[in-house]
């Protein structure tokens, strides 16, 4: 068996003797965007933390090209709930300080003009010389974005990034993430709760019944053509199937099933299905429901 | 004009107005009553005149005004190694002041760095702490003085004891409490130990740090004035105390109001510097 | 210039880092003749212009030869250098640090400065006030002071190691002798039998003074037993007045000028001298660690001088008002003048409306007689402050130095007591020092 880019085998996580999550298996593959979705209290949080390197699991493993994951590393960024920007340094210092760590043997001069460069690129051009408590919400957010894609890391984490900010300010850092991040150049992993954000920016997105003792219990594959934007979207044939079944999963399904464990269940055989493709076997579906 | 900026213009002008009110009642509470008749004049000759007129025993705000105007006049004279000028007194406390609370720094905030980090150390160390801190500088003194043998180095000694815990608590209070999610990004970056405590730590702690740094610098003013007081010498603590000896009440609230002064200019200053290194959210 | 900072240096700055009198002369080619020299023209300038700045000016205007011989008019410096190449030779610590607390029973210990009697004696001494005895005893017992304004009994205990680590010390030369007073609150003006006085709180300079063996004494006289009867609070002498004031005491016992103050500022009077108890009693000493006599004999034997001369000197009631200026200024005493003549003159204002004319109010008799030390080891004793059998006789003997003081006072051209020992009377009872035990077991109030 070959093993994806970044391989999560059997980790469980455990509070006193109760798991959070156990057995918990999949993977995402180079240039793909995956998507976690779960209510609260799944431990999607801690999953991301777990793969930032951050904590470590009570059980199993993590490999990513071939190594296993034992630390953080600055091949895995991450992109903050809370944007976590330092509140005494600029933006252009907050992006500075990381590249500093990348490059230790950059003079200023090319810190600073790269790091001027990752402002641009989220179009915070103007704003490089502000501190955070500046910045508007999203903003702040655009230079979270910036610190970790001017690390050109191998792999992007992101913990429910937009969450905290409005609408219309989501919409539009979306689109943008969408553009910078999306069509296979960049390896993502993203925690939401967020079903149009999964639909928009996943390639396959991760469904996580209730907790606790939560488990995957299925993989939806996002096959809507790329690239996509948020005004079309929901006018893509396959789109609604594709959405009706990711929110009856997490309406009722996810409740139900975190009930009821067959007594076969393994975490290594998760079933993999395609709701937006019309001639998807829905048969697996169906043996799923109770 | 907004309402705030009236009352910024208001507060000070009602504070000269307060001031004003309690210097003329004051003036009029401690004002001289009539001379006591009938006393035999060569008597008179031997008595003060808080005997012989019942001049009240607390001077006038005008009196102490006139010493304040002779003092700042000649704040540098030197009659002696008992009877400097006032300036010259300050200095010696200054200088004190300033020794035993950086010496107080140097040891209270790395400890109180390594005490914030380890929690460990932390529960160790704190039932020390709370003990030694709230002991008052005058119970330090002749402890000092039996084991340092040396006045001046036990002064110095004092304030550093007095002044070292609000900056130790402080630092570890603010190094323990420093946002999980800014050691987590330090983490992802690879940061390393130092770069960690000097980049992220230490910027995070200031505001804190600095917090406890005047409360320091304010009890060491306080302890000064006690420790000169007690070990005299100079310093305007034992410029206090000389005219007490006097009973020369003018001369003592001249001390008390300069000691006030430059106890808020010491405040004044460390904000300043705090808020240097002041964040906001 | 052979001393780090000479006053004839105009250009050096006295406020900025002067080390004067904290620093030994330092290291040059000069013959100990010169050095000696520089340090009675030094001396004998700074008593003639105590400012700095004046000093200064003076010095930039007329340079410093020309101030030396102007000064030499006045004051018969050639006299006074020659008198200290008499007096004893290679002195080893010429820069000293002497300790007082500011009342007028140091006042041989102040004055000599100012009068320059240190200087006569080829010494550059500074004389430091402080806070009170605790912190005096401290600072001497750390070597702060090369030398220190002690209570009779404070050497006395320390050398017993009473209330302190046990040091051998030594009373070279006695202060003052008389000069203290109870002074009541004027609220007690008609109070004044003794016998009334259970329940009344006093105030008391230490532990360890005459002043609290002689409070104890006149009380228990009186019949009221010190310990019980009343409450007896020891308080630095500069903090009495204030103290009575706050009517936190109803008398003391105390040091002048602290009495007269209390008179002056029309808070207490004058109930009683202590002369009146004790006719001759010591009260303060000129207190010096054997180890310093043993390290320098030749400064020891010139600071020993210098002090039985201020005090022969002070013991001349001519002098009095002399001296009563010259420790008034803020740098001695700090009291009005007017408060401190009263007391050294002994013609004072007692409080009640009445002029008292008592010249032997204060005295200064230097001579430390060894029966001092064994009274003031019965009044130990007698009240508990040490236990079991006493070697009077020593320990008298080897702090109080009336063999020493004697051999100085004749050179000196006073007249010395010729024995060591003599008996009196306080307050009616013969004391002969030769009986310890048996005057102690006279008493029926005591503790032992």
């Amino acid at each position: 068996m070959t093993r994806p880019y970044l391989s999560i085998e059997g980790i469980s996580r455990l509070y006193g003797t109760r798991p959070v999550f156990r057995d918990l298996w999949f993977g995402v593959e180079r240039g793909e965007f995956c998507c976690l979705i779960g209510h609260s209290g799944c431990g999607k949080t801690t999953i991301l933390n777990i793969l930032a390197g951050l904590e470590a699991p009570d059980g199993g493993a993590l490999v990513m090209d071939g190594h296993e994951i034992a630390g953080p590393s600055l091949d895995r960024a991450v992109i903050f709930q809370s944007h976590a920007l330092y509140p005494w340094l600029t933006a252009l210092e907050n992006v500075a300080f990381a590249l500093r760590s990348r490059h230790p043997a950059w003079s200023r001069a090319q810190i600073l003009a790269r790091a001027h460069q990752a402002l641009e690129l989220v179009g915070l051009k103007d704003a490089a010389h502000q501190k955070p408590s500046e910045l508007s919400g999203g903003m702040k957010q655009r230079v979270g974005i910036a610190r970790a894609l001017s690390l050109e890391p191998a792999m992007l984490l992101m913990d429910e990034p937009f969450s905290a900010l409005d609408a219309l300010t989501r919409g539009a850092l979306q689109d943008e993430v969408v553009g910078l991040v999306g069509g296979g150049r960049q390896t993502a992993f993203m925690i939401t709760h967020d079903v149009d954000e999964a639909i928009l920016l996943a390639d396959r997105i991760l469904l996580m019944t209730n907790g606790p003792d939560a488990r995957l219990a299925e993989i939806v594959v996002n096959t809507l053509p790329r690239p996509r934007d948020r005004a079309s979207l929901h006018r893509q044939p396959g789109y609604y199937p594709l959405r009706n079944h990711i929110v009856d999963f997490l309406v009722t399904r996810s409740r139900v099933l975190a009930e009821t464990r067959p007594a076969d269940w393994t975490g290594r055989n998760v079933p993999e299905i395609s709701p937006a493709t019309p001639h998807a076997d829905n048969k697996s579906l169906e043996s799923l429901a109770p | 004009m907004s309402s705030f900026s009236r009352s910024r213009m208001a507060a000070p002008f009602l504070s000269v107005v307060l001031l004003t009110l309690l210097l003329i009642a004051w003036q009029l509470a401690v004002r001289d009553s009539a001379p006591t008749a009938g006393l035999d004049p060569e008597y008179a000759k031997l008595m003060g005149v808080a005997a012989t007129t019942g001049k009240s025993a607390i001077p006038t705000p005008i009196d102490v005004g006139r010493k304040l105007m002779a003092a700042v006049a000649d704040p540098f004279y030197d009659k002696g190694p008992n009877d400097k000028g006032v300036g010259t007194q300050l200095a010696f406390s200054l200088a004190r002041v300033l020794l035993g609370f950086g010496l107080a720094a140097i040891v209270a905030i790395p400890m109180g760095f390594l005490i914030g980090m380890s929690p460990l150390a932390g529960a160790t160390l704190n039932p020390f702490i709370q003990v030694l801190k709230p002991v008052s500088p005058l119970a330090w003194m002749p402890l000092a003085l039996y084991t340092i043998k040396d006045s001046a180095q036990s002064a110095i000694f004092v304030i550093f004891i007095c002044s070292v815990w609000p900056m130790l608590v402080n630092t570890a209070f603010g190094v323990a409490g420093v946002r999980r999610e800014w050691l987590n990004v330090a983490r992802t970056l690879e940061v390393g130990a130092w770069r960690r405590a000097v980049h992220v730590i230490l910027p995070a702690a200031a505001p804190t740090i600095f917090t406890g740094m005047r409360i320091s610098i304010g009890i060491a003013w306080l302890v000064i004035v006690a420790a000169e007081m007690l070990v005299g010498g100079t310093g305007i603590g034992y410029f206090v105390w000389n005219q007490w000896n006097n009973l020369s009440l003018a001369d003592i609230l001249m001390g008390i109001l300069l000691i006030g002064l430059v106890g808020m200019a010491l405040d004044r200053l460390l904000a300043l510097a705090a808020s240097g290194v002041t964040w906001r959210e | 210039m052979t001393l780090r900072c000479s006053p004839f240096d105009p250009i050096a700055s006295h406020a900025a880092g002067c080390t004067c009198g904290t620093q030994g002369v330092s290291a040059s080619t000069a013959t100990g003749e010169q050095r000696m020299g520089e340090i009675v023209r030094t001396a004998v300038l700074r008593a003639a212009f105590p400012q700095a700045r004046s000093r200064r000016a003076l010095l930039k205007t007329l340079g410093a030869a020309t101030t030396a011989a102007a000064l030499a008019d006045v004051f018969p410096l050639g006299m006074a250098e020659a008198l200290a190449q008499d007096a004893p030779k290679g002195i080893e610590h010429p820069n000293l640090k002497i300790g007082f607390i500011p009342i007028t029973c140091a006042a041989p210990i102040i004055m000599a400065q100012p009068m320059g009697f240190y200087a006569k004696y080829g010494l550059n001494a500074e004389v430091i006030k402080t806070a009170g005895w605790a912190i005096i005893r401290d600072k001497s017992l750390n070597k702060e002071y090369d030398a220190s304004h002690m209570l009779s009994p404070m050497p006395i205990a320390i050398s017993m190691g009473l209330g302190a680590v046990r040091q051998d010390w030594q009373i070279p030369a006695i202060e003052n002798i008389n000069g203290q007073a109870i002074v009541l609150a004027l609220k007690h003006k008609d109070r004044r039998d003794p016998k009334t006085w259970k329940g009344l709180r006093f105030g008391i300079p230490f532990d360890f003074s005459m002043h609290n063996y002689l409070l104890r004494y006149y009380l228990a006289e009186a019949g009221i037993d010190p310990d019980t009867d009343v409450q007896l609070r020891v308080i630095p002498p500069p903090e009495m007045v204030a103290n009575l004031r706050a009517d936190n005491i109803d008398g003391f016992l105390g040091p002048d000028p602290v009495n007269q103050r209390a008179v002056f500022d029309g808070i207490g009077f004058i109930h009683i001298l202590s002369r009146d108890l004790w006719d001759g009693h010591p009260c303060c000493s000129f207190s010096i660690s054997k180890e310093f006599v043993t390290a320098n004999p030749n400064t020891f034997l010139a600071l020993s001088r210098a002090i039985i001369d201020a005090t022969g000197f002070a013991n001349k009631t001519e002098n009095r008002k002399e001296i009563a200026n010259a420790i008034a200024p803020a740098n001695y005493l700090n009291q009005p003048p007017v408060v401190v003549e009263q007391a050294m003159t002994g013609i004072f204002a007692d409080g009640l409306g009445n002029i008292v004319r008592q010249p032997l109010r204060a005295g200064y008799d230097p001579f430390p007689w060894e029966s001092f030390g064994v009274w003031i080891m019965t009044q130990m004793k007698r009240w508990g402050q040490v236990k079991g059998d006493l070697d009077y006789a020593g320990v008298a003997s080897s702090v109080l130095r009336a063999t020493d003081a004697r051999k100085e006072m004749t050179a000196l051209g006073l007249t010395a007591p010729a024995t060591n020992t003599k008996t009196f009377v306080v307050m009616g009872k013969t004391f002969d020092p030769s009986k310890p035990e048996e005057y102690l077991a006279s008493f029926p109030i005591k503790r032992s």
